[in-house]
């Protein structure tokens, strides 16, 4: 088959006219857009300092994990105030309940994300006339 | 409408006018839903992507830089929304193998013959792999027009002129023997 052929066959294709409602049907679908609320975004600015800690937290567990890898147990005994310091720190996390804390945030970030994403791609059908 | 009368209803709706949209939707109905009937040969399907593209369009319309025509603009967030929703859900699932060969290449009809060809040309473009299936869609869609169908697919020319070339090359050796028979007949 010669290009000439492909031209002539495929610029020859059946054009079609759009139903009668179609014009009508998306701007009802526009108007429904236009009415509807702001979606509700997403809380930056509250969730910035606990997802701030929480990757502090995991880098230094991490390179925690990795240097006693590849060093093993440490020889010498923690400082004291080191260990005040993260006997405190392990206290108010406690008493927070930090672990929930961050997993619900990671959670709701996962919805949120979730719903965008579903939003995004599946829009509502208009009905045929 | 014309192009400026296209910028002046963008200008309406982004004012907050949103009846100024029905114009637009009017002037491009057509050529939304024949482009969408050419990815997918089904007119409702047609009708369901062209609606997704205008409210897509509605939506990011004020993301519209005037650099490139109101239309360049909204056949490129057509096209990058069909070809997506095709590589979602194909329109049919064809494989190249799968080409119907003519009913009956000695045909002595030769309207039928014509129309077995055109059939088995364009479900040899449907089955092609999807890159190639969207340059060579876009570009007999605005009428063999290189620069308009690397706009609509966003790419360079180059690379819509080697997959055109390419997608081509596959549909002449899958449809070679469609043309062959009534070559060989002519110079019988």
């Amino acid at each position: 088959m010669r290009d000439s052929d492909l031209d002539r066959i495929l610029s020859n294709e059946e054009e079609i006219l759009p139903s009668s409602g179609f014009a009508a049907s998306v701007m009802e679908a526009v108007q429904r857009e236009a009415a509807a609320p702001p979606p509700i975004p997403f809380p930056w600015k509250r969730a910035l300092p606990g997802l701030c800690v929480a990757a502090i937290t995991l880098v230094a567990l991490l390179t925690a994990s990795i240097l006693l890898l590849l060093h093993g147990a440490p020889t010498q005994p923690i400082p004291r105030h080191w260990r005040a310091a993260l006997n405190s720190a392990a206290a108010v996390s406690q008493n927070l309940g930090a672990a929930w804390i961050i997993l619900a945030l990671a959670l709701s970030f996962a919805s949120v994300k979730l719903a965008t994403l579903f939003a995004s791609t599946r829009l509502p059908r208009y009905e045929r006339t | 409408m014309t192009a400026s009368e296209d910028e002046a209803a963008v200008q309406q709706v982004l004012a907050g006018d949103t009846s100024a949209f029905e114009g637009l939707v009017r002037r491009w109905q057509g050529p939304l839903v024949n482009l969408a009937y050419r990815f997918c040969h089904d007119r409702g399907r047609a009708e369901e992507m062209a609606q997704e593209a205008f409210l897509r369009a509605y939506r990011s319309l004020s993301h519209w830089r005037r650099e490139a025509a109101f239309s360049t603009w909204l056949f490129a967030l057509a096209t990058n929304l069909y070809c997506s929703e095709l590589r979602c859900i194909p329109a049919r699932l064809v494989t190249l193998d799968d080409v119907a060969e003519p009913r009956d290449p000695r045909a002595i009809d030769g309207g039928l013959e014509q129309e077995d060809q055109d059939r088995a040309v364009r479900r040899a473009v449907h089955a092609l792999p999807a890159k190639y299936r969207e340059a060579v869609t876009l570009f007999y869609f605005h009428g063999m027009d290189i620069a308009a169908a690397s706009r609509s697919l966003s790419l360079p020319e180059g690379t819509v002129k080697a997959r055109l070339s390419r997608g081509r090359a596959i549909l002449r050796g899958k449809l070679s023997q469609h043309l062959v028979a009534p070559l060989l007949r002519k110079e019988a």
